[in-house]
């Protein structure tokens, strides 16, 4: 109750007890009048008024009673009359418990990923800058752009580039080189994204720009874990791939980027270069009250500035730029996976629902003597309403907290299951939190919860036959036609929505074994696979970075259990770079150029080492260096693409037209064509790469590449690759010098992440179709074993007459399954029409598929006919004798 | 609003007086001690109004939006608090009103048939 109301109460009581005072007076005059004293007079009016205080009290109470005494009592009422059927309770609350925990634990994750604002201060002026293209907007910006957008200060405040991946740097100079994330950031980065700075300070414009010096920014992280938080090293040189670095700052502890970062270094790019490869991301804060359309108009305007600056080719027609706010750009198409999953956990908390209020309905029909004497001895429809729904409050109030323990460790349990790439999770999703949103959302659905499955019970409960009911002499029948009704619909209900669920679970279930059976093009079978970065000054030319290819894998080869080595700046399933190439002496329509590609270097012993196979000509070899002609390898699909008629062995291709300075080079002679391997993943059909040997990059090329990605050693073994590990990153060791290998995984583990979302959504769906089937079950078994129940006399009638007892057992299994019958009907409807929106997380299976919708409901049914064959076993040893003798 | 007790509910006693209220009122506002004279001179003192209920009453009604009060000064040169009859309260009573009179009909059928419907 509220201040406010205590203090008005208090205020009424003050002015009745003035009341009461001038009653008296009143009849004190009337006393007076008819010739009593003055004591006398006043004697008699406190006697025939009575206890003063009494009446206080009573008014006091009569105001409070219907708030707090009421609640109180039936709440009382409640806890006792549960407590009396601990099994019903029991059970209710953990099928409750169940659905709120499994929405608790989705909404958990959905807080996290979709509604928690980012961590930076004033987030929502902060936006990605990405190019608009007919096929939608990507992300991505080269030097040219970042200048172009520096310029637009009409619109931003601030405005910084960064690294979206990062080729991981190396610590050297201690006992043991360490590999760690380094983000190389522009001048603006650590005030765009209000970063605190713990120690020194974080880059001048000056140390950003070319020969800036070797200067870094060291992550809190990494400042106690490799420098023991010492407060000296602001100031001192350490040492990075192998050179000497500045320290100039320590960012604070609470700073968090969603590419984790150890230690942030300058870009230093030159403003004024030509350079039109896009390998960072840009990001900016809109300036005061500039909205997203506003900062759009103007982009337009400086994309035209854009095209005069640096030629018509820099940028097609139809593309140009524009903001999007960070927080979308970062959730992507998560948003839409996870709206998914919580439409299936609704279904489970229905299935719920509609569970309990199937057993609150059993239970009311046991307790309708109780509920029609209250009726009898005056309570109103409107309280023994309000008493059963204090009771099915009370039910999910206590399923709810459970529900959040459950919740809570359901979380944890699921983001054990590689949830795929769901953004903003943090470190094995840490960043999922209880929060004040969840325990809302947790209270709400529990109070919903409380109303929906209880409302319908009470309402059907509270208006029983009085006089029928009273008369009884027993407690076989129930509460009439309606209810039993009532509970046949709800099991139908529960019935269709849990087959949509296994329907679903289902189509995922086909989706991922079809994506297992993808060939990927090449092998992942005792494949061991770890990058080497080989950032630094050392390695700005090819020649050494082919120095090391050729001695890494001579050693590595030299490890007994070795079969072949190969290196690549691409991994395949992990993402990698396109690039344009022209058809030399292909006369091309409007375009510079013919085409774009997937753009690999590899070492000349790749292809051997992931089986992929040669389908014409040759492949790299040992000679096809940078003192060699320069040769291309292209895929199955990019010649069938690309050349349609003719051979492209015939040809010569340019790589990187318009692509800046660091891809100049003469043209490649095409040498061969391999087979197409899944880069996108399984579910991606394989896309037109280009090879060239790592051996003949440009050395401008080789320095951009040895930027951005590390280089990936892949060692084909003849036993488990993992038993290898210590003597290949020995041998890479010895071989490079000492640049340590960091992310070692085996080509499986790859290949199965590359499913993991998929193979996510289907494990939740197998649950949540499993709980539906559980509770299901339960449903269909509580109706049938009661209708047996209340049917005792008749079936006893039945087996006296000389039925026999399998027809018997048929006429109850019969009922049941047309339960199921009309549920499978139903949720068939109800999958046609939902399914769709399961159509973009299915691959090889259409949303109707055959196999789902039969499979499916099969198992429903078989599940159905399990639990009605118990009470209809029952039904056929009743023993006609005692079923008689009931009456 | 959630009432306080379902009126037609027992304690016909309580809902009297209500009635009787409600009725006393329509002459005009009055104040606590006027409406009890009123009360019992009326039903020539037949019906003695516990002093006790007559206040709780009077706040319930008022709670209900039946009555709204003002304090003044009385007859007796007193400070009181008077009561009067809001457009609630008048449809109120008069529904009341209708209740009451179908009711002792109905009391009144059974009490007179009683001999009669033996003879069935």
């Amino acid at each position: 109750m509220s201040l406010r109301r205590i203090m008005q109460r208090l205020k009424k009581d003050e002015e009745l007890a003035e009341e009461i005072e001038s009653h008296l007076a009143h009849e004190e005059d009337a006393n007076a009048a008819r010739g009593l004293g003055a004591d006398e007079a006043r004697r008699r009016a406190r006697v025939r008024f009575g206890n003063a205080r009494a009446t206080r009290e009573r008014v006091w109470l009569d105001r409070s009673f219907p708030w707090i005494e009421n609640l109180w009592r039936d709440l009382r009422f409640a806890w006792r009359s549960l407590r009396k059927t601990p099994a019903f309770a029991v059970i209710a609350i953990l099928v409750i418990a169940v659905g709120i925990g499994v929405n608790t634990a989705v909404f958990s994750v959905i807080n996290t990923v979709l509604l928690k604002p980012l961590t930076y201060p004033d987030p929502q002026a902060l936006v990605e800058l990405v190019n608009v293209t007919p096929q939608g907007n990507f992300g991505g910006a080269s030097i040219p752009k970042f200048n172009t957008w520096l310029q637009q200060k009409k619109i931003f405040q601030q405005v910084a580039a960064y690294d979206f991946g990062g080729a991981g740097m190396n610590l050297t100079g201690g006992d043991q080189p360490q590999q760690v994330q380094g983000i190389h950031v522009s001048a603006g980065y650590f005030a765009l994204f209000g970063a605190p700075v713990a120690a020194g300070r974080t880059f001048t414009q000056e140390e950003d720009s070319p020969h800036g010096g070797n200067v870094v920014v060291l992550s809190y992280g990494l400042w106690k874990s490799r420098f023991g938080g010492n407060p000296k090293i602001v100031g001192s040189n350490i040492q990075v791939d192998g050179q000497p670095y500045l320290v100039v700052g320590v960012i604070g502890r609470g700073f968090v980027t969603d590419t984790p970062a150890d230690l942030w270094v300058p870009y230093q790019f030159d403003l004024a270069s030509q350079d039109m490869a896009n390998y960072f991301t840009v990001a900016a804060r809109l300036k005061p009250g500039v909205t997203i359309s506003q900062a759009n108009a103007q982009l337009r305007l400086a994309a035209d500035q854009y095209r005069r600056m640096y030629g018509a080719d820099s940028l097609p027609p139809q593309g140009g730029f524009a903001v999007q706010s960070l927080q979308e750009s970062m959730i992507g198409d998560t948003r839409f996976s996870l709206l998914v999953l919580l439409g299936a956990v609704g279904f489970v908390l229905l299935i719920a629902c509609a569970n309990v209020a199937n057993l609150l309905l059993a239970r009311a029909a046991a307790r309708k003597r109780e509920l029609a004497t209250r009726a009898a001895l005056g309570a109103g429809r409107r309280q023994i309403v309000r008493q059963l729904l204090t009771e099915s409050l009370t039910l999910s109030l206590c399923g709810g907290v459970l529900g959040l323990l459950l919740g809570y460790v359901g979380v944890r349990l699921l983001l054990r299951i590689n949830p795929g790439d769901i953004p903003r999770l943090g470190e094995n999703g840490s960043a999922v939190t209880l929060d004040v949103h969840v325990l809302l959302f947790t209270l709400g659905i529990s109070i919903l919860t409380g109303i929906l499955f209880g409302l319908a019970p009470a309402i059907s409960a509270s208006r029983p036959n009085l006089a029928m009911v009273l008369n009884e002499n027993s407690s076989r029948s129930g509460l009439g036609f309606r209810s039993g009704k009532l509970r046949s619909i709800l099991v139908i209900f529960e019935m269709a929505l849990t087959l949509v669920l296994l329907i679903g679970a289902a189509l995922l279930i086909r989706t991922f074994f079809k994506l297992q059976a993808v060939d990927p093009g090449f092998t992942t079978k005792n494949i061991l696979t770890m990058a080497m970065s080989v950032d630094g000054d050392r390695f700005q030319k090819t020649a050494p970075v082919a120095q090391i290819i050729r001695d890494g894998r001579d050693r590595v080869m030299a490890v007994p259990g070795v079969v072949d080595v190969g290196v690549t700046n691409c991994l395949p399933m992990l993402g990698g770079f396109g690039m344009t190439f022209d058809v030399v002496g292909r006369p091309h329509a409007n375009s510079p150029f013919t085409g774009g590609a997937g753009f690999h270097s590899t070492s000349w012993s790749y292809f051997e080492t992931f089986k992929i196979p040669l389908i014409r000509g040759r492949l790299f070899t040992r000679q096809d260096d940078g003192s060699a002609p320069g040769v291309a390898i292209i895929n199955e699909a990019m010649a069938k693409q690309y050349w349609p008629k003719g051979d492209p062995l015939t040809d010569r291709i340019q790589i990187g037209v318009g692509a800046g300075p660091a891809f100049a080079e003469p043209p490649r002679q095409i040498i061969g064509i391999v087979g197409d391997t899944h880069d996108g993943g399984p579910n991606r059909d394989p896309e037109p790469i280009m090879y060239i040997p790592l051996a003949q990059m440009p050395d401008l090329e080789t320095a951009l590449n040895s930027r951005v990605a590390p280089l990936w050693w892949v060692v084909r073994t003849r036993v488990d690759p993992y038993a290898l590990r210590v003597p290949i990153t020995a041998a890479l060791q010895q071989a490079s010098g000492g640049l340590p290998v960091a992310h070692i995984r085996s080509m499986e583990e790859i290949e199965a992440r590359s499913i993991a979302s998929q193979r996510f959504n289907m494990i939740l769906l197998i649950i949540f179709g499993s709980a539906g089937l559980l509770m299901a079950m339960i449903g269909v078994y509580g109706v049938m074993s009661y209708s047996v129940q209340q049917r005792t006399q008749e079936l006893g009638v039945r087996m006296a007459l000389g039925a026999q007892t399998w027809k018997l057992r048929n006429l109850v299994i019969g009922q049941g399954m047309m339960l199921s019958g009309l549920g499978v009907v139903l949720g068939i409807g109800g999958a046609f029409a939902v399914t769709r929106f399961l159509a973009s997380f299915l691959f090889g299976v259409k949303t109707w598929d055959p196999v789902a919708f039969i499979a499916a409901p099969l198992i429903l049914c078989l599940v159905a006919l399990f639990a009605v064959w118990i009470p209809a076993r029952r039904a056929t040893r009743v023993d006609p004798m005692t079923a008689l003798r009931i009456e | 609003m959630v009432l306080k007790r379902p009126l037609e509910n027992g304690e016909i006693l309580q809902g009297t007086l209500d009635l009787l209220i409600l009725r006393t009122l329509v002459m005009g506002p009055a104040h606590g001690h006027t409406i009890a004279q009123v009360i019992e001179h009326t039903s020539e003192n037949a019906l003695e109004v516990e002093q006790g209920s007559l206040y709780p009453a009077l706040h319930r009604l008022e709670d209900r939006g039946w009555l709204a009060s003002e304090w003044g000064v009385s007859e007796n040169n007193r400070k009181a608090k008077f009561y009067k009859l809001t457009a609630k309260g008048r449809r109120e009573l008069s529904a009341a009103t209708g209740r009451w009179h179908r009711m002792t009909r109905a009391i009144g059928l059974i009490l007179g048939d009683s001999i009669e419907s033996t003879g069935k």
